[in-house]
């Protein structure tokens, strides 16, 4: 996996990304044997292997010399596939290091509009990866968009969150923090709205903030509290930082500013709050924040940006405001969700539900690993085209390995295999290069008959986006969750058998080239 | 002295002016020990306390130098300090040669920063302020240009280039209007408010008709030409980095070049001059046009550009942007008055812009 220039990964300084793939390792570690390539950073070595994961770090920071490096590491170790997280322009590079490894990328954000990355290299990027995975259909839309032959390799795999570090504020482990940091800040009694995310102009804390004196009018002791860096630094204030501090200070309403606030420590935050608000003004591709705030059980007003809509469900989860760059419309959602009180109480629990069943770690590393798996099918297909003599024994091979594994439950994978077996067996009289077409065939078979496994097994489902946001599919899937969520536990459960099934198939694989 | 790491410095009653660090001052004389050079005296002549940057003079028996601690980040620096060579040396460009290190390097690195020693051009006198003076420098700025283009970066260097960000500039333009307007309103009981309430819409009109006017302009198709093509902008020009030397304008302090559209250092330089002069003045405006056009041709669309560029609420952006840091000290008397003085400029602009407009029309 190989991160980007930005941020070092365990994600000390935060960082969506970061954090996407620190929330996912643990789960797709158990399947393959998974390198890090990230930056450096004074506080973490060069090297080093946790939890049979190996963290390689170079210098990065600037994208040249990250890509240097990258492609410096890549070209001297051997790996089967390559994830690339939001820099297409590393893929021909990673390319042209690993000509026969398989490369998927993942897109957080719009890095493929053409100020961000040559028309002419993204279109080749995209024809290199077998994959495209984004983090919401905005984004996968703004890529359809811009190169329609992207279409059959997007996906959206919406991200996740740790809701065991992410808990309501009356929550047992909670309860005591929330009242702490109350009390430590002048909150006691208050009706505390939170903002937490960058301080610039397009995610717009500014228009919360405008529409503070509206919300004072119907509403006692309320507070608003912004969690985001940059706010005391003497040095490098940024002149939006000036700005919304030169308004706080003359609001009717405290404005309780923390800074910056370690990775670890904003969950209290979101523990101590009553009302998330997120205020994006940009076409966001989808804030993380959303997935926290839902974990710790409060209510959401986001704006209809970007991804932002997608993961609110109006009047269960959130509320949606239309016109973001107007203060009163964000002063209205704000009320009406204040003076219901069950509404209010209704929408957290419903959002730390989400966060439970659907938004969590488990599933987006699952939804990826099928991603990878799917890639490398890919590759067997090639391969089998050049290599006859080495694939006409595989399927033995795999029914070897098959016996050693310990008996598991039979999965939707192994009804699968007797399918394939079943036609190997048809052919096994035949010539080498008859059975090399039916190799083929098999291959396509499985493919196809793979599908509808992955639409009944897998939440989301494979989406076939429209333009803007597909939100009537996206509410069918969160009904399904919502009301079985045992049952989708028990899909995850066996998602990973599958997975372990495929794994050993992948380790027959190896170096399909020598 | 390895690990150190320059940070930017507090100044206050009881620092000097010019103070710096002491462990910068060491930093410097290390630095030093890398060049061939006997320096008899070290003199700080500014600083960049804010950003972390400093310029030293040094007196040496191969004459005077300037030594420069620069506050951007290394890989930015080098795409300056490439430019600079680039212009010194390929092109004879006016602008000072840098002197190499023992090594044969274009700078030092100390303290997570960049440092190089460069010629301290003798004599140099700023440009008579009037017309003539003006249409030297605007004929100089015009050379910088032509000759900056065909540079290539260093492979290790940041690709600089602000070619791009024109609409984003714009749109930022017309958002912080509205912030000015929201802080005038909070802080309503300052003497700078009410005038400024009064003018912020005719302002955020202008830009927004600008802007406008912009999406409609030949600048997409300019862009399409490729981020090189244009050549650098100094991004700082100005009557005090263009000074006059034995045989001509000499062109300083390029630590911010970027690639970009080359008439915003021509914008500028005409906006500034103008609110020097309290008063648009065609005449000038077009001198100093032709001034530029003569080194450094300017077509029929670039000149539409230009006049886009110039009809922005310029002045009263730069001037009233300061306005977040600390509302309560800016809005005092002292900018209602400044307030006042940029509304009456702005008026004397269009019927300029007006007269000026199609200057260009059926030229080439």
């Amino acid at each position: 996996m190989v991160c980007t220039e930005k941020l070092p990964v365990p994600p000390l300084l935060g960082g969506a990304i970061q954090t996407y793939i620190s929330g996912i390792l643990p789960h797709v570690s158990q399947f393959h044997d998974v390198t890090v390539l990230g930056i450096t950073d004074l506080s973490l070595p060069a090297q080093e292997t946790i939890n049979g994961v190996h963290y390689v770090r170079v210098p990065g920071k600037v994208f040249e010399i990250y890509r240097e490096n990258v492609v410096r590491y890549v070209e001297t170790n051997k790996f089967d596939l390559i994830h690339i997280f939001n820099r297409p322009r590393l893929v021909l590079p990673v390319r042209q290091a690993a000509p026969y490894a398989k490369i998927t990328l993942s897109m957080h954000n719009d890095m493929f509009q053409p100020e961000k990355i040559d028309p002419e290299e993204a279109a080749a990027a995209i024809a290199e990866v077998s994959h495209i995975v984004t983090v919401s259909d905005y984004v996968g839309n703004v890529i359809r968009s811009l190169y329609p032959q992207a279409s059959p390799k997007l996906r959206t795999i919406y991200s996740g969150v740790d809701s065991k570090q992410f808990l309501p504020g009356n929550h047992p482990k909670m309860q005591k923090i929330r009242n702490d940091i109350r009390r430590a800040h002048g909150l006691e009694n208050k009706t505390v709205i939170l903002f937490a995310g960058r301080l610039s102009r397009n995610k717009g804390v500014d228009k919360l903030v405008l529409a503070l004196p509206e919300l004072a009018k119907k509403f006692k002791d309320l507070a608003l509290v912004i969690v985001g860096s940059s706010w005391f630094s003497e040095n490098n204030i940024t002149d939006y930082v000036a700005y919304v501090r030169a308004l706080a200070k003359r609001m009717p309403v405290p404005v309780v500013t923390t800074g910056f606030v370690a990775p670890n420590e904003i969950q209290n935050w979101f523990a101590a709050a009553d009302l998330f608000v997120c205020t994006s003004q940009w076409q966001e591709p989808l804030a993380r924040v959303h997935y926290e705030a839902m974990a710790a059980g409060l209510p959401i007003v986001t704006t209809a940006r970007g991804g932002n809509p997608e993961v609110i469900f109006a009047n269960e989860n959130g509320l949606i405001v239309e016109n973001p760059e107007n203060p009163s419309d964000f002063a209205d959602k704000i009320a009406q969700i204040l003076s219901d009180q069950s509404l209010m109480r209704g929408m957290g629990e419903k959002g730390r539900q989400l966060a439970v069943s659907m938004y969590n770690w488990e599933r987006v590393a699952s939804e990826l690993l099928e991603v990878w798996e799917q890639a490398e099918k890919i590759k067997q297909a090639a391969v089998s085209e050049d290599q006859a003599a080495d694939i006409t024994i595989e399927p033995l091979k795999e029914d070897a390995t098959e016996q050693l594994k310990p008996p598991t439950p039979k999965t939707n994978k192994e009804k699968v295999r007797s399918i394939k077996n079943s036609s190997a067996s048809k052919t096994s009289d035949k010539t080498n290069a008859e059975l090399k077409d039916n190799q083929r065939t098999t291959n396509r078979e499985e493919d196809i008959a793979q599908q509808p496994e992955i639409q009944k097994n897998d939440l989301p489902p494979k989406q076939e986006q429209t333009n803007g946001h597909s939100k009537p599919f996206m509410i069918t899937g969160n009904q399904q969750a919502r009301n079985t969520t045992g049952e989708m536990y028990l899909n995850r459960k066996q998602t990973e058998e599958k997975k372990r099934a495929k794994y050993f198939t992948i380790a027959s694989h190896t170096n399909p080239h020598r | 002295m390895k690990n150190i790491v320059i940070e930017p410095w507090l100044i206050d009653e009881t620092t000097y002016e010019f103070f710096v660090p002491d462990y910068i001052i060491q930093l410097a004389e290390e630095v030093l020990k890398n060049y061939d050079l006997s320096v008899q005296n070290m003199q700080i002549v500014t600083t960049k306390s804010d950003k972390g940057g400093a310029i030293w003079k040094l007196e040496t028996k191969s004459g005077p130098k300037s030594l420069k601690l620069l506050h951007r980040r290394p890989t930015r620096s080098l795409f300056s300090l490439g430019a600079q060579e680039y212009l010194a040396e390929v092109r004879k460009a006016r602008v000072p040669p840098i002197v190499k290190t023992k090594d044969g390097k274009n700078y030092v690195e100390a303290g997570g920063k960049l440092w190089f020693v460069a010629e301290w051009i003798e004599p140099l006198t700023p440009v008579a302020k009037n017309l003539e003076g003006a249409k030297q420098l605007c004929y100089a700025l015009g050379e910088f240009h032509r000759l900056s283009k065909g540079y290539v970066p260093p492979e290790q260097a940041e690709m600089a280039s602000r070619l791009h960000k024109w609409p984003k500039n714009y749109e930022k333009m017309i958002t912080k209007m509205d912030w000015f307007r929201n802080i005038a309103k909070w802080y309503a009981e300052m003497p700078a408010s009410p005038p400024l309430l009064e003018v912020v819409d005719q302002f955020e009109e202008q830009a927004r008709k600008g802007m406008e006017r912009f999406r409609q302009s030949s600048y997409f198709e300019f862009v399409k030409q490729g981020t090189a093509s244009w050549g650098l902008a100094h991004q700082d020009y100005g009557w005090s980095n263009g000074q006059m030397g034995a045989n001509g304008i000499w062109i300083i302090d390029l630590d911010g070049v970027a690639f970009d559209l080359p008439i915003r250092d021509l914008r500028k330089l005409i906006s500034g001059t103008m609110a020097d002069l309290y008063k648009w003045d065609a005449t000038w405006v077009r001198e100093m046009i032709l001034a530029y056009h003569e080194a450094n041709p300017i077509t029929p669309e670039l000149y539409e550009l230009l006049m886009i560029d110039l009809a922005m609420p310029n002045e009263f952006y730069k001037n009233i942007k300061e306005i977040v840091y600390e509302p309560e000290i800016f809005l005092n008397e002292q900018t209602a008055q400044l307030i006042q003085t940029i509304v009456e400029t702005d008026q004397s602009k269009w019927p300029v812009l007006s007269e000026i407009e199609n200057d260009w029309k059926g030229v080439e």
